[in-house]
């Protein structure tokens, strides 16, 4: 009791020197500061009602203008320069609680009302937060000793000072081989490659081993194992039928980016823009695939307006979330809650996006139809011969539309339907004296009509009609029956301007219910030119076959040209279907970044913005990811929020100064990037914990310790096949299908298979893997894989039982564990003890401690000794007869299995 | 004291148990990381702590699943949701309508279809009259119509709600609205919402499981039991009756039950060593994530496996051991909720009653649907309650959407057999058990069973009410995500008080 009590003093007292030390500290002039000190108590405190989403009595903190102004009593509640008339301060102190702020809630602390007082006597000025303000030079702490051996430390360094902490000495070399090649290519190095390192005493033999690594092909399907997260890639549309789309060219164009090290200026500026790029060649097209992972739906009766605005949305927000930091998805209904954006800004910003050619398709367009080898050839051979026969836009026009089928009117877009309807929401389809409209169609010297359509009997005709269904005939098409989709064209006499365009049909011989001719779309053009060449007939042949071949295409952005259009609007509390008050494209104003000067309004502006070094997010918020899947945690955990509301950085100054030096010195080489990480101290460091540190810092928030963390999904795996000596090399190409459990697909009014490959396919690593939207691959979602509906910013990591019934049993890994012990088996000879020892080093580098091996050679005797009397057991845990056979085998197969589940195997260290 | 006082009682306290377990070196860390002089200042001028705190759920990713205390005292402590994937008509089943009979035959009249869009009715369509025949059950006089016979026997056991809306007319979107609040993909579902609020008693079964049956998974796939933003360790498991019950559950041919606990001794044992040299207390976690995975693959196979159960619980039930179908996973979720698993989550897909061909139509194939399910969805209520756990546990049934008073004529055509378009201004979902009224009604539609009229709800209320019996205040149990904090309800949903008991 005594003892308690007497505590208790002596906490008094220090506890009464502290504040009375604050007391002194505070009423000394401090220059108060709005991002670190007011910011934090406005957005914890007061923004709920007096913010973005709600203003109560005419009262808003977000801005410094709205916080300036007359509120509903009259007159303003910040008066710069006069606490004392400030209504905000006055209303902070009341004592009824009627009247005292904040409504209903617990009183701002004295400390905190202090801080507002102040800072409304300093001018009430509007700090800027300190992401959004555009990067400049950091300093880099004086600091030089045994520790450090590049920038990176000298920032971990200071800090670690100032906690009173001392980093840990370099780990073994056994440790930084593995660690460092999980992070550079996401799996086991070459033999060549580790031997030459574990052997080596050159000095540099660790830089060497940095740079093998980087310039392995196997970085880049690494880091687009990353990407593809925020680029919600998928090998299915979504939604209820989640059909499959023909995407994975994007998937190899990122593994080729990232392998060349491609700017990371140019890769945003391509995959945002690379259509709009001059002259786009396929890959610049393919890299805008980055937005065509939005979901498509097919279902049956589904708005394809409602799922086009859907997609457009998603690419704003995934633009912001993933390129920038920023959550902006609420600015959709409402001005940002905590941070600088206004409601309409969300909008003037999807006008970048809003004005594509993509509507929600069944066919995905726009498409890139991919001509390869001969057709390329021939490809190239149109192009020239239009280029001397036709005129320069012309030319262009014919080789857009070879390619792409684009700019066509699809066919979904039609409306007044007489019977006629769109079938199952995705075509046009007519029945007997059937009528639909075209909006708003440019027929300007326009004589041909190229189009795509169904005829499923031989007796109708259709015809078009000018403004309205009983408008004046342009031409009428007799339909004959079509072997399934078709594309044909016919000549048109040439209209004057713009029209409604009605289309009709008349089939006395279908019944009342039955549907003769469907639709795609059309294309609305001038008839091939160079009629006078004598290779005019060769040529547009030519043309045809090419327009017509079957090649594989990928979805892909395009603008629509001018006749088509699209306004975009404000949608009123986010509601897509209340439109307010017409938009144009802009970027939001609080950012501290202007437009590039030559930088047009589409975009590829847009890009330019996005990669301009003023740009204060896009730096940052790549530097944070990259350092997040080093370390495991980024330098701003919020890695999709660097706002006001994200988790402030524990290294701030590390962050702007590497993310300075990445636009700058760098010249966004992410390979430069991730290499100065790298080689840092504060990477190397070995990360075992002491109790010290266990005690202050569990989370290694000052890195005074190597990163620990659990491994990825697909690092998971592609170890694995390392181990087992399985791993299928081959790069690129359609995705695969390794094991998968039977029943895990069974998507309605959708027949799709899982059919596991066998030709070796099931060995590639997991970047290659056929991901389904509604059901991805399991094994990989059970240790937190994204399924990619939607953008995933960061993965959270989980430690579940699931996952340790992923690594026991699932087929995938059984075989894995079959193979890896036959590898221990021919690699180390006949003694189990190193067999296992070998097993060990083959997958951490390093002698089995005497401990580790006992338990394991434990298991393997127990093991053998049950399979001696259990052929059958035996058999089957070898996965069938084979020359492997033989009860060590299997009891090998058992501790092979145990390995590939340890702590240390699924961790890096 | 009351049989609800000592429930409540005996949850709290379990609850608080729990969560001093919970108590784990990370929070007790992240406490102290406040300062230990943060903490003396607020005993000493007696600040009250932040009573937000107090209910801010805690995630700890060592240990996702442990118990853990509800905002408040909540009624139920695990839900049953039948979900019929493709929506049952409401006007064959509950809603009758004698009037919509008279109006049988004739054109559908134009203020019903003004403004209207409806995913496959066109032009004018014809009204469709009532298919089956209705009477009233119990002392609580109920309308149920003849398609469900067992079910009339218990109609003083539940709460039919008759005025349920939504504004999603397809199935995918519908259906994540009902489960995720949203009808867009990306959101937790409600199962996973309280996976992550409750934890799960029953360390050895996972917290949230799926059951499906209809051949088909439900139209949204298996995002209406995805965790969302929540970690993935929330989402649903689901469990199959054909292959592994549980994925990767079962051991690889070959090891026998000795050999897998001797390896996982092994790894274990590696573990702890590891430990000795990293001090790193994920390691611990996984080790004990090894032993819980051991332990459930003995539990799960048990519990799913329904062969032992006594012949009149086959008969109530009408299951049939070794088939996949709706009858045999809803014993199953009876077994579940017994064993502590919090939500058990059935689909049944099949019942989109549009009338393109016999299956779908709602004289033929919606009968036939129904007689999977009558029997079965009854002896849910009448086992739980003889087990005494009808109270603590919430048993919900409904579809995604309701289905129209007129004939559905796609495309303008008369469709070969009479089946009914999806409709969203009215349909019924029923509630039992977890402190729900019995044998009462509430919402009413129009004459035709078009649309609401009185009682009116939304997806987001029955999530509120859901919520609100499991202990949760749906407007404050959120998760912070994208600097915001986020709720199951999303911005709307109000507790349907007038159904609770």
């Amino acid at each position: 009791m005594r003892s308690i009590f007497h505590n208790k003093i002596v906490w008094l007292s220090v506890v009464l020197l502290a504040a009375l030390s604050i007391f002194v500290f505070a009423t000394h002039e401090q220059q108060i500061d709005f991002s670190t000190q007011v910011k934090p108590i406005l957005n914890k405190k007061c923004i709920t009602c007096h913010g973005g989403v709600k203003a109560k009595g005419g009262f808003s903190l977000l801005f410094r203008e709205d916080a300036l102004a007359k509120t509903e009593a009259g007159k303003p509640a910040i008066i710069p320069g006069d606490p004392g008339a400030s209504d905000m301060i006055r209303r902070l102190t009341l004592k009824d609680p009627e009247e005292r702020m904040p409504y209903k809630h617990e009183p701002l602390s004295k400390e905190e009302i202090n801080i507002l007082t102040k800072w409304i006597k300093q001018g009430a000025q509007w700090g800027e937060h300190w992401a959004y303000v555009p990067l400049k030079p950091v300093t880099v702490p004086d600091i030089s000793n045994a520790f450090v051996k590049n920038d990176v430390d000298k920032f971990i360094y200071a800090k670690l000072e100032d906690e009173k902490l001392k980093p840990s000495a370099e780990a073994d070399k056994a440790t930084l081989l593995r660690r460092v090649s999980l992070d550079l290519i996401g799996m086991q190095p070459s033999s060549t490659i580790a031997q030459q390192y574990l052997h080596s005493n050159d000095a540099r033999a660790y830089e060497i081993l940095v740079d093998s690594l980087l310039a392995s092909p196997h970085f880049g399907e690494r880091w687009t194992a990353m990407w593809l997260d925020l680029a919600r890639y998928a090998d299915t549309k979504g939604y209820e039928r989640d059909g499959e789309r023909n995407i994975w060219r994007y998937r190899d164009w990122l593994i080729k980016a990232f392998n060349e090290d491609k700017p990371y200026d140019q890769f945003l500026i391509e995959q945002i823009a690379g259509d709009l790029l001059p002259n786009p060649t396929d890959a610049q097209y393919i890299a805008t695939a980055f937005h065509r992972n939005t979901m498509t739906n097919d279902e049956g009766g589904t708005d394809n307006e409602e799922f086009r605005t859907a997609a457009v949305i998603d690419r704003v927000n995934t633009t912001w979330e993933a390129l920038m930091g920023t959550t902006f998805a609420c600015v959709q209904c409402h001005s940002h809650p905590y941070d600088p954006f206004r409601h309409d800004e969300y909008y003037k910003f999807m006008a970048y996006f809003n004005d594509t050619r993509d509507e929600d398709s069944e066919g995905d367009y726009p498409l890139l139809r991919n001509f390869e080898d001969s057709s390329k050839q021939q490809l190239d051979e149109l192009t020239a011969w239009l280029k001397q026969h036709a005129s320069q836009q012309q030319a262009a026009n014919i080789n857009r539309f070879v390619r792409t089928w684009e700019p066509s009117i699809n066919s979904l877009t039609a409306d007044k339907f007489i019977n006629s309807e769109l079938n199952d929401t995705k075509w046009l389809a007519y029945r007997n004296h059937g009528s639909a409209r075209l909006k708003q169609v440019d027929l300007q010297n326009h004589n041909e009509l190229i189009y795509r359509y169904i005829a499923w009997d031989n007796n109708g005709k259709w015809q078009i009609h000018l403004d309205s269904a009983a408008g004046p005939v342009v031409v009428t098409v007799p339909a004959k029956a079509t072997k399934g989709w078709q594309i044909t064209s016919l000549a048109l006499p040439v209209q004057q301007g713009v029209h409604d365009i009605y289309i009709t049909y008349e089939n006395p011989s279908l019944k009342p219910e039955q549907t003769g001719l469907q639709f795609d779309w059309f294309y609305f053009t001038e008839e091939f030119p160079g009629k006078t060449a004598k290779d005019y007939n060769a040529y547009k042949k030519l043309f045809w076959k090419l327009l017509t071949i079957n090649v594989e295409a990928t979805p892909v952005m395009m603008d629509n040209p001018g006749d088509m259009h699209r306004a975009s609007y404000v949608f009123e509390r986010g509601n897509w279907l209340v439109k307010g008050k017409l938009v144009t494209p802009e970027v939001p104003q609080s950012l501290n970044s202007a437009m590039p000067k030559n930088a047009p309004k589409n975009r590829l502006g847009l890009a330019m913005w996005l990669t301009n070094k003023q740009n204060p997010l896009v730096a940052r918020t790549m530097v944070n990811r990259l350092w997040e899947q080093l370390f495991g945690t980024g330098i701003a955990e919020t890695l999709e929020d660097l706002g006001t509301q994200g988790i402030t950085p524990t290294h701030r100054e590390l962050l702007d100064y590497l993310s300075y030096q990445f636009m700058n010195e760098d010249k966004w080489s992410i390979k430069k990037l991730l290499k100065t990480i790298v080689m840092s101290a504060t990477y190397r460091q070995d990360s075992k914990l002491t109790e010290e540190l266990k005690q202050k810092d569990l989370f290694n928030k000052f890195y005074a310790r190597g990163p620990r963390v659990r491994l990825s999904a697909e690092q998971v795996r592609d170890q694995s096949l390392c181990f087992s000596n399985t791993l299928n090399e081959k790069m690129y190409g359609e995705s695969v299908y390794p094991f998968q459990p039977k029943g895990i697909w069974l998507s309605p009014y959708n027949g799709a298979q899982w059919n596991m490959n066998k030709d070796g396919s099931q060995y590639r690593r997991a970047v290659y893997t056929y991901w389904k939207r509604t059901a991805a691959y399991p094994s990989m979602l059970t240790f937190d894989a994204a399924s990619r509906e939607v953008c995933t910013a960061r993965r959270v990591r989980t430690n579940t039982p699931l996952q340790a019934l992923v690594t026991l049993n699932d087929s995938a890994y059984t075989d894995m564990s079959r193979r890896f012990a036959y590898r221990m088996q021919k690699e180390a000879g006949n003694n189990v003890q190193q067999q296992i020892a070998k097993g060990y080093e083959l997958m951490l580098y390093k002698n089995i401690a005497p401990n580790k091996l006992q338990a394991l050679v434990k298991l393997y005797n127990e093991a053998l000794l049950k399979f001696k009397n259990n052929p059958r057991e035996t058999c089957e845990i070898n996965g069938g007869m084979n020359e492997h056979l033989s009860p060590e085998t299997s009891a090998l197969i058992v501790v092979a299995n145990a390995m590939l589940n340890l702590d240390e195997v699924i961790t890096k260290s | 004291m009351t049989q609800k006082e000592l429930h409540n009682q005996r949850l709290l306290k379990e609850a608080e148990h729990a969560v001093t377990h919970m108590h784990t070196r990370r929070h007790f860390l992240k406490e102290s990381a406040m300062g230990l002089g943060g903490l003396a200042l607020g005993a000493l001028f007696g600040c009250k702590s932040n009573s937000s705190a107090t209910s801010q759920v805690v995630f700890d990713p060592a240990h996702p699943l442990l118990p853990k205390l509800p905002q408040f005292p909540g009624k139920a402590k695990s839900v049953i949701y039948l979900h019929m994937a493709g929506a049952p008509s409401q006007l064959e089943l509950f809603d009758y309508k004698p009037e919509l009979m008279k109006m049988d035959g004739q054109e559908c009249p134009p203020s019903l279809l003004a403004g209207k869009r409806f995913a496959f009715i066109r032009g004018v369509p014809k009204m469709l009259g009532p298919q089956a025949k209705f009477a009233q059950h119990g002392e609580s006089r109920l309308w149920i119509s003849e398609n469900l016979p067992h079910f009339a026997t218990i109609a003083d056991e539940v709460s039919l709600l008759k005025a349920v809306t939504t504004d999603q007319f397809n199935h995918a979107p519908a259906q994540l609205l009902m489960h995720t609040g949203t009808p867009r993909l990306g959101r937790p579902s409600i199962g996973s919402w309280v996976t992550y609020g409750l934890g799960t008693e029953n360390q050895n079964l996972p917290g949230f499981v799926v059951l499906t049956s209809g051949g088909r998974f439900p139209d949204a796939g298996k995002s209406v039991w995805g965790s969302g933003f929540l970690p993935s360790v929330y989402q649903g498991v689901q469990c199959r009756s054909e292959g592994d019950p549980v994925l990767f559950i079962k051991d690889p041919d070959g090891m026998d039950r000795d050999l897998r606990k001797a390896s996982i001794d092994a790894i274990n044992e590696v573990n702890q060593q590891s430990y000795q040299e990293y001090n790193d207390p994920e390691i611990l976690s996984r080790i004990s994530q090894y032993e819980m995975a051991y332990k459930m693959q003995i539990s799960v196979p048990e519990v799913m496996n329904i062969n032992n159960e006594p012949q009149y619980i086959h008969d109530m039930y009408g299951t049939e051991p070794g088939k996949a179908s709706f009858a045999n996973n809803v014993l199953l979720a009876r077994k579940l909720v017994e064993k502590g698993v919090r939500f058990v989550q059935l689909f049944d897909w099949g019942w989109d009653s549009h009338g393109t061909d016999a299956g779908t139509a709602v004289d033929v194939g919606l009968i036939n649907k129904c007689r999977h399910v009558d029997k079965a969805m009854t002896a849910l209520v009448l086992d739980l309650k003889q087990r005494g756990l009808l109270d603590e546990t919430l048993v919900v049934w409904g579809g995604e959407f309701g289905r129209t008073p007129m004939m559905e004529n796609r495309e303008g055509k008369q469709n070969p057999f009479k089946g009914r378009d999806h409709h969203t201004e009215a349909f019924t979902i029923w509630m039992a058990g977890g402190g729900i009224k019995k044998g009462f009604s509430y919402g009413e539609t129009d004459e035709i069973g078009y649309s609401a009229v009185s009682g009116k709800t939304e997806p987001y209320d029955i999530q509120a009410t859901i919520l609100n019996q499991l202990g949760f205040n749906h407007e404050t149990f959120t998760y912070p995500f994208q600097g915001r904090p986020f709720r199951l309800t999303d911005t709307k949903g109000k507790v349907i008080r007038d159904i609770i008991a």
